[in-house]
Order: structure tokens, then C-alpha cells, then sequence
């Protein structure tokens, strides 16, 4: 028989963590202990103390209780997976996860905390938690991401000490929970993309109405839009580099993010990078936005459910359960 | 008003642990060196001070030679560091020092441990039920200390802290009661004991000089109880037999010494008669050989864990001295003979008197001696003859005698005539042996206390006393008791109604107040006393063979088929109880839900929280199960939305529940 304690726990959204997955052993605290009591037993034996017995017993009856106090303290403990919210790659995805204690006694000191698969006495930065009988408790833990599209939800480990200290109690628990991780927005983008539909008036392109300063150069810029006095008036060796003229657009046309328009020679990371970015500013700036990422097609709109919609697509482009 | 300071958490459970120590070292004050409690209460107190001040704790090279120096102390106290007292006194030392070298949560466990440890060795010293007692508070608080440290989050206050501790406690007294009953007991010691073990104790010696009685007669120390499987003889026949002194050297009696050690007494003949009076004796440590029965018991008892040994003077011995309470069986006979046949010409050792003192009493005896030869008597018409004079002459017998000189008996007997036992056995014997008549003192226990509580005679060193013994051919020895002839009301009550009542509130008036049966004083005493007895048979003197006997006796009467049957019917009852309490706790429609709820899950769907009946009706769909099942399934949760969630009289109610709990089988 396998190692219950070692087997991969199964998925779910909620569990109730049963007597038969909790698992306990004496801390090193309870092993003294157990030396402490055969101390006080030879004493008692020696010495022939009748009351001596007794105090060695009851320490030892005491010990048995927290064994089970401690077992109890996780037994019975339901667990819901919470939410996650999407983040940014290079951001912490919060998990969040809640405790019901059904019971009617109050359950302390709980850490709770992911632990990394093949490292069963591990816990990364667990968090204290107390549910008070009747009550839920909810917990946000966080996992770094690092890479766009889906993130798991690591196993959870839930470890007891109380009430005292003597025995050690654990269970895990593989929550079905995952975290939308969005591509990194790239810094220092270039503007809004020049091309798009011109809307019916016809005022112009979008982005080349006003002149709005200069940047560094992005690659990917077009030539025609590089400041060449500015360039020109820093020697390299000075740090002069590549700087493009930055336009505002107009706000009349509507602006199209295409994935094809990007230059192919880019990055495939960097190119879902850019058009991250440009889904946040055309959002911060209120520009309505269609957007086009392999058959995904969005006509413009603005709104939290069309940049999440756009941002679901650039996250899981290329990868499994991308549709 | 003083307000008491606010503590942060640390401080609050820092405190709790001065506490707990504090409460643990306390009744060691009691023996340890003057110098050691003053230290430990400084440093506890430096403790407090620093934890409320918020300071940091003393550095390493502060503490170390303070702790140096009072290991030097404790030597320089016992000029050994090895044995029970120097240890206890370091032991508490360092459970004080090491409060205040406390870093991490490995410390405290050290400072716990420390603790538990010292709780123990609390039981070298006392043992009574008032000392359980403490100590059950102790640990409770100990407890309080140790789960106090265990919480991560809000602390709840110190009441919720000790119902918890003691809830813990409450737990673990059953289990407790079941490992102190049942765990197999070895007998101690394991090692030779250190010296300082056992103190010395009060008690029935050896030897016996003006005063020695006297002292134990001041003690309410148990000496032994008793109880008793036949019925009981009259107090006035309640002479307990233990040391037979025989020699005399003009002050101090001693015994015979050279001959103890014979497993079956062959100088013995005994003629035992009358009544079997089987009695069961339960001897406190006496730190000496000698076991008391009562008058007159065949010597060859068997006492477990002991060698018994008798001597020629019937004296019964166990090898070892008494260094724990034991238990032994006796049957005593109230009619019997001793050493009748014994050859008068071997009875020299016990005419044997000092020379040179007390010219009055012997000569005394010589007349006597003339007398009854004259009359023709016997040695029974001397006894007479000394025991009416010394109800006729105005003996006194007093705790307070007057001091007696050189030639003690002479003194005694002419002029103060005011003694206790030892003076009236001591001088009859004299007076025996100058009239020619063998005769020797034997010392022991006369009485005892009956408790009706529990049925157990209690015996004290207070009722210590001396009598004599006087060899006559042909009967052999025969006891004499000198003092029944001055104060009859001592043999026939005890010693506190003999004694004349001196003062109101001194210390005869007291006991006189003890002694009346009736008053409630009595009655409290008598419980308490039967108390004590059932504390020391049942939790002192749980020893190996009471452990077998009761275990034993336990089996006979639950060992039959009633026993697991009766705890099946218990098991069963509680489990259906349960049941039925769940039952009628929840609502019906809830209880359906949660029975729905218990088959989902082990479809593998658990509704999260919040969960409607309508979006777990939309995963049930998907599960992969038979199509009536999930139809099934499907019409439960909605009628539970409707029972829930719609206004619906009671009729149309009571079909919904109805049908809803016939949907689930």
C-alpha cells in the first residue's frame, strides 16, 4: 500500500478533511516528553511513589489527550477553494481559500500553506489561521507566476499543533483551483498602432494627430517616426540612443489590435506583450478597441468583460484549452 | 484605584509561566535550604520584573556564574551533589535560572519539563491527599502555560485558557485511573536508595528509657491500622506485641540482642487456643525491623516482598527495615500459652538486675519473695500482691513525671509515684526480678482507634505503651500490665480518656474533645481518618500483590459474558441516541439536504458554499451516473428550492418533505 500520507491528494473544490486523512506524529517536543515521562516512571518506581504513579500516568493520559485534541483540531475542518483573481505575469497569484469549521469546538493555530510537491515537510510562508466554531475563515495564499496562461493551484498542506504542542498534525489537500496568468505588459510599448479603420469622418489615423513627445525607440517602431534631431544631438558614447516621436491619436477612429500587423521578427512573448499593453492603455485612455488574436475576433468595445475576454486570449495563445 | 497595567501577549504568557513555576518550586520551600527559597524567589521575582518592564533578559556571561556559584552553594548546604535533597535543591535552581535564559519555544518546553519533573519529586517529601490536591491545581495551571504558547493568533482570555487546560485534564483522568489501575507494577527500588532516602521516624525502639514513651505519646503519627476479618476483640484486649526488653543497666532497657535471625522459631513452644481473631495490619514506614501483631500471633507471617524472622522472645523481625508502607495477615488467638516448658534453670537472663542500684525496691522484693514463701504461694500471689499496691498507694499516671535520679525505681516507687508506662512496666519488672520472679518488658501498642467509617482500628505512636511479662512454671510467660492496675480506664479506652483533663485549652483538653464519639468534631475526624486510609491503601500502597489481588478480584466479577454483553447494549444505546438526537436536531428538509449532500460527495461533488440547488442541479446533470438516479437527483433539488425559496402551505409542505425524503433511497 502506498503511503497515504505521500499520495498525490486528489483534486477538488471543496473537501472535508475526514479523521482518515489527518495524519499525526509526536513533534520533538513530545518525544522529550516521552523520555520526561520514563524519567518520572523509574523515579516513581524507585522511590515507590505512589503519587508519583499517578502524576506519570496523568502526564501521560494528558499526552494522549492532546494527541487527539490535535488530531481533532483539523478533523472534520471543511475546505472550499475561494477565488483567484487573474494577475500579470511576474505578479504573486492569490489564492484564496476558506475553512468552515463545522463543529461546535473552536479551532486554533492552523498554518496552512502550498508545499511544493516532493517536499512533504515543507510549507512555503504559511499563514496562521483560527476558525471559531460555527465560523469560516478565509486565507489568501500566494505563489509566484511567472509565465502567462494557466497556474495551479500547488497542494496545500494544513498543520496543527494545539492545544499542546506535544504531537504534530497534517493533511493535505490539492485544491481545483488555477489562476488566469495574463501576459507581462510590455514596458515602454510603442504607441497605439497607427492603422485602423478611419471612422466615417474621417479625421485622420489614429495616434499621428498630435505629437506628443518623444520615447525610446521599441522595436517595431516605424522608421518614419524616429526623432532624428534628437538623435543626432547625442553621441552614443554620451548614451544617446534611438528615441521615436510619441503621437496622441485622435479619438474618432476606432482602433484595431491585430496580432498579424506586429512584426513576425518579434518575439512570439514579446508581441503578446505588446498587445497586453496596448489592451491596459487603450483601456486606461477609453479608446474602444477591436482586437484580433488568431481566430479571435472582438469587434471594439470597452469594459472590463471585453479586456478580460482580450486578455484571456493573449494569455492562453498557443497553449492547451486555447479556444 | 490602581489600575492593572495592560500586558501585551508576551508578557501575559511570560507571567503565566513565573506563575507556574512559582506554584511548582512553593512546597519545596518547605525543606529546601533557607538560602536556595530566597534565591529562587529572587530570581523568579527579577523574572516578573523584567518581563513587566519590558527589559532584556541577563547575558549568558551574567547568568553562568551566578548559577556556578549556587551549585557551590548547594554543595557547601549538603557537601554532596548527589542524592535526593541536593538534587531537588538544584533541580529547583535551575528551573529559576532557566526562566530567565529563554530564547526560543525549545525553552520553554525545557522550562515545562523542569517543572513536571520537580511535581514529582514534591512526592518525596509529602504525600497526602492535600498535596494531590495542590498538585492537580499545579498542573492545571502548568497546562494553562503550555497550551497558552500554542496559539498563533488572538489569545483568549485566561479563563477560556484554563476551562480549556482543565477540560484536558478532565480527559485524562480516566485514562489515568485505567493506567494507574492497570499498568503493571514493579516493585522499587530499581537501585540501591541514596542514604538521605528516608528520614528517620518516630516509632517503637529498642531500647527504653525514662521518656522515650512519653515522646511517642505526643505523636498522632500513625503507626499501623488495622482490620480486622473476625469480629474485633474489646479495646481492653487490643495489645499489640513488638519489642521484648530484657535487659536492665539501671536506666535503659534494652533487648537481648544475638539471636534474631531464625526463620522458625524452635525455642518457641506456643499453645494457642480460644478464637482465631484473623487481622490484617497495614504498617506505615518505620524505618525499622520490628512488625506488631496483636498479642498473640504465630510468628511465621508471610509478608510479600519480605523475610520474616522470629526471635526467642517472640519478637518478629523482616530482614530489611520497613522503608515503605506494607500489608501482612495475622491470626491472633486470645487464649494461649508461651514457653511453658521451659527449663527455669535457662531463666537466669531474665532475673538479671544492675548492681548496685535501687537498694529499697530490692530489698522490697526479697520480702515479698519471703512472704509469699511463707504463704506458700506462687509467683501469681507476688504479682497480686505488687499490683494492689500499686492500686492502693496513689500512683499517678501522668504525661508530666517528676524527674527521677540514680536509682530510678527506688524514686518511682517510694516517693514521686507519678509515671507513665515505662516507669509502671519498668519498675514492675524490677520488682519481679528482685522478688525472683522471671519477668521482662515488652513494648508495643495498646489500643487503637475503631473508625466506623470504614471499619479500620487506627493505631498511633501515641499508643505506644510498656508492659510486662512474668514466667510462671507451668503456664508460662503471662502478660502483667502495671499500668491497668493504676489507670484501668487507659487500657480500656485510651490514652486520652486516662489522662486527668489539666487544662481547657491545652493539649489534653483537645484531645479529651477528640475523644467524645458523639461530638461532630469526632464525626469529622472519623471521616477524614477513613479518608486517609482509603488515600493510603489505594493510592500510596498500590503495590505489585494489591495490584494482582485487585485486578484479580476484578476479573471474578466482571469476568463473565454479562460484561461485554452489557457494554455492546451500551454502545448501542449511546450510538442510537446519537442518532435520534441528530435526527430530531435538523430540520427535515435540512437533514434530507445533508443526506443529499453526503451521496454527492461520494459522486464527487461538494457544493461550494453558496451554492444554489439550481447550479448543483446543473453538475449533477453532467455527472456520469444512470439516468433515473439523476432524475431522481434533479426533482430532490427542486423541490428543496421550493421548499426553501417558495411560499407554500402546509399541506402542499408536508407532501414537498415527504416526497423529498423518498427520493434519496
Amino acid at each position: 500500500m502506498a503511503r497515504p500520507a505521500l499520495r498525490k491528494p486528489e483534486r477538488s473544490a471543496a473537501t472535508v478533511l475526514t479523521m482518515r486523512r489527518v495524519y499525526v506524529l509526536p513533534s520533538r517536543a513530545g518525544v522529550a516528553y516521552v523520555v520526561l515521562l520514563v524519567l518520572m516512571l523509574v523515579g516513581a518506581i524507585n522511590y515507590t511513589l505512589g503519587l508519583g504513579f499517578a502524576l506519570t500516568f496523568f502526564a501521560g493520559a494528558c499526552a494522549i489527550v492532546d494527541m487527539v485534541l490535535t488530531v481533532r483540531n483539523l478533523a472534520g475542518l471543511r475546505l472550499v477553494a475561494g477565488r483567484a483573481p487573474p494577475v500579470f505575469a511576474g505578479e504573486e497569484a492569490q489564492f484564496e481559500l476558506h475553512l468552515h469549521n463545522d463543529g461546535k469546538a473552536d479551532r486554533c493555530a492552523i498554518r496552512i500553506g502550498f508545499h511544493p510537491p516532493g517536499t512533504p515537510w515543507r510549507m512555503q510562508a504559511p499563514h496562521a489561521a483560527d476558525v471559531a466554531a460555527g465560523t469560516s475563515t478565509a486565507v489568501a495564499l500566494a505563489v509566484p507566476a511567472p509565465r502567462r496562461g494557466w497556474l495551479d493551484a500547488p497542494p496545500v498542506r494544513l498543520t496543527t499543533r494545539f492545544p499542546l504542542g506535544l504531537f504534530g498534525a497534517w493533511s493535505t489537500w490539492q485544491p481545483d483551483l488555477r489562476v488566469l496568468v495574463y501576459p507581462f505588459p510590455e514596458q515602454d510599448a510603442p504607441p497605439l498602432p497607427s492603422r485602423g479603420d478611419a471612422s466615417a469622418e474621417g479625421h485622420g489615423t489614429v495616434g499621428l494627430d498630435n505629437f506628443a513627445g518623444i520615447r525610446s525607440y521599441q522595436p517595431g517602431d516605424p522608421v518614419r517616426h524616429l526623432a532624428w534631431r534628437q538623435i543626432a544631438r547625442l553621441h552614443p558614447s554620451d548614451g544617446g540612443q534611438l528615441v521615436t516621436k510619441h503621437f496622441d491619436g485622435g479619438a474618432v477612429a476606432e482602433l484595431l489590435l491585430d496580432f498579424a500587423d506586429l512584426p513576425l521578427q518579434l518575439d512570439l512573448e514579446l508581441r503578446l506583450a505588446r498587445m497586453t499593453q496596448w489592451v491596459l492603455q487603450a483601456e486606461a485612455r477609453a479608446l474602444p478597441y477591436a482586437f484580433r488574436l488568431g481566430h479571435h475576433h472582438y469587434p471594439a468595445a470597452l469594459g472590463d468583460a471585453h479586456r478580460a475576454a482580450c486578455l484571456r486570449a493573449l494569455a492562453l495563445y498557443g497553449q492547451e484549452g486555447f479556444a | 484605584m490602581m489600575r492593572l497595567p495592560v500586558l501585551t501577549r508576551d508578557k501575559a504568557d511570560t507571567l503565566l509561566l513565573v506563575v507556574a513555576a512559582l506554584l511548582v518550586i512553593a512546597p519545596h520551600f518547605a525543606h529546601l535550604p533557607l538560602w536556595t527559597s530566597a534565591t529562587v524567589c529572587v530570581t523568579l521575582c527579577w523574572r516578573a520584573l523584567l518581563t513587566l518592564r519590558g527589559r532584556r533578559l541577563p547575558p549568558v556571561w551574567l547568568l553562568l556564574p551566578i548559577a556556578l556559584l549556587a551549585m557551590a552553594g548547594v554543595w557547601h548546604s549538603y557537601r554532596t551533589l548527589l542524592g535526593r535533597d541536593p538534587g531537588v535543591a538544584m533541580l529547583a535552581l535551575l528551573l529559576a535560572f532557566k526562566l530567565l535564559e529563554m530564547h526560543a519555544r525549545r525553552d520553554l518546553f525545557v522550562v515545562l519539563f523542569l517543572s513536571f519533573f520537580l511535581l514529582l519529586t514534591n512526592f518525596f517529601y509529602s504525600q497526602t491527599m492535600l498535596t494531590a490536591l495542590g498538585m492537580a491545581v499545579t498542573l492545571v495551571v502548568l497546562l494553562t502555560a503550555q497550551l497558552t504558547f500554542q496559539y498563533t493568533g488572538a489569545v483568549p482570555p485566561l479563563t477560556r485558557r484554563l476551562r480549556l487546560a482543565g477540560k484536558v485534564a478532565l480527559l485524562a483522568t480516566p485514562l489515568a485511573a485505567l493506567l494507574f489501575i492497570g499498568f503493571p507494577r514493579i516493585q522499587g527500588p530499581l537501585w540501591g536508595l541514596p542514604g538521605d532516602a528516608r528520614s528517620a521516624r518516630t516509632g517503637i525502639s529498642d531500647t527504653m528509657a525514662p521518656g522515650s514513651m512519653t515522646n511517642l505519646a505526643l505523636s498522632e503519627e500513625v503507626a499501623f491500622r488495622v482490620r480486622f476479618l473476625d469480629p474485633a476483640p474489646p479495646q481492653n484486649r487490643l495489645y499489640w506485641r513488638g519489642v521484648v526488653l530484657s535487659n536492665y543497666d539501671g536506666r535503659t532497657w534494652t533487648r537481648i540482642g544475638g539471636t534474631p535471625y531464625r526463620r522458625n522459631a524452635d525455642g518457641l513452644t506456643m499453645g494457642l487456643g480460644g478464637r482465631p481473631i484473623r487481622h490484617e495490619i497495614t504498617m506505615e514506614a518505620s524505618e525499622r525491623r520490628y512488625l506488631f501483631t496483636l498479642e498473640l500471633t504465630r510468628p511465621d507471617l508471610p509478608v510479600s516482598g519480605q523475610r520474616v524472622a522470629t526471635s526467642d522472645e517472640l519478637e518478629t523481625f523482616t530482614l530489611r527495615p520497613l522503608q515503605e508502607r506494607i500489608r501482612y495477615r495475622a491470626t491472633a488467638h486470645s487464649d494461649y500459652t508461651l514457653q511453658a516448658d521451659l527449663d527455669p534453670a535457662l531463666t537466669g537472663k531474665w532475673l538479671q538486675l544492675p548492681v548496685g542500684f535501687n537498694p529499697l525496691t530490692r530489698a522490697m522484693g526479697a520480702r515479698l519473695r519471703a512472704l509469699a514463701q511463707e504463704r506458700r504461694g506462687g509467683t501469681p500471689e507476688i504479682v497480686d500482691a505488687v499490683l494492689r499496691l500499686l492500686r492502693e498507694q496513689h500512683f499517678e499516671y501522668t504525661l508530666a513525671p517528676a524527674l527521677l535520679g540514680r536509682d530510678s525505681v527506688d524514686e518511682f516507687l517510694f516517693r514521686t509515684r507519678q509515671g507513665f508506662c515505662e516507669h509502671f512496666a519498668g519498675s514492675f519488672v524490677f520488682l519481679m526480678r528482685a522478688a525472683g520472679v522471671p519477668a521482662r518488658v515488652v513494648t508495643g501498642y495498646q489500643g487503637g482507634e475503631f473508625n466506623p467509617v470504614d471499619g479500620y482500628v487506627t493505631v498511633r505512636q501515641s499508643d505506644a505503651h510498656a508492659w510486662a511479662e512474668v514466667w510462671i512454671a507451668g503456664q508460662g510467660w503471662r502478660r502483667v500490665d502495671p499500668t491497668a492496675a493504676v489507670a484501668p480506664e487507659r487500657i480500656n479506652a485510651s490514652l486520652a480518656r486516662a489522662l486527668p483533663a489539666q487544662a481547657p485549652f491545652g493539649l489534653t483538653g483537645l484531645l479529651a474533645l477528640q475523644n467524645d464519639k458523639d461530638s461532630w468534631l469526632s464525626r469529622l475526624r472519623f471521616r477524614l481518618h477513613a479518608m486517609n486510609n482509603a488515600w493510603n491503601q489505594w493510592v500510596l500502597d498500590y503495590n505489585p500483590e494489591r495490584q494482582q489481588n485487585f485486578l484479580a478480584e476484578l476479573w471474578d466479577k466482571i469476568g463473565t459474558w454479562r460484561t461485554p454483553a452489557a457494554a455492546f447494549l451500551l454502545a448501542a444505546l449511546v450510538w442510537g441516541g446519537r442518532r435520534w438526537r441528530q435526527a430530531r436536531a435538523a430540520d427535515p428538509v435540512q437533514a434530507a439536504y445533508a443526506r443529499l449532500c453526503r451521496q454527492l460527495a461520494g459522486a464527487g461533488i461538494v457544493p461550494a458554499p453558496g451554492e444554489g440547488p439550481h447550479s448543483l442541479a446543473l453538475r449533477v446533470r453532467a455527472l456520469p451516473l444512470p439516468e433515473e438516479r439523476k432524475a431522481a437527483y434533479a426533482e430532490f433539488l427542486e423541490l428543496y428550492s421550493a421548499l426553501r425559496y417558495r411560499a407554500l402551505d402546509d399541506d402542499e409542505r408536508n407532501r414537498s418533505a415527504a416526497r423529498l425524503a423518498s427520493l434519496l433511497r
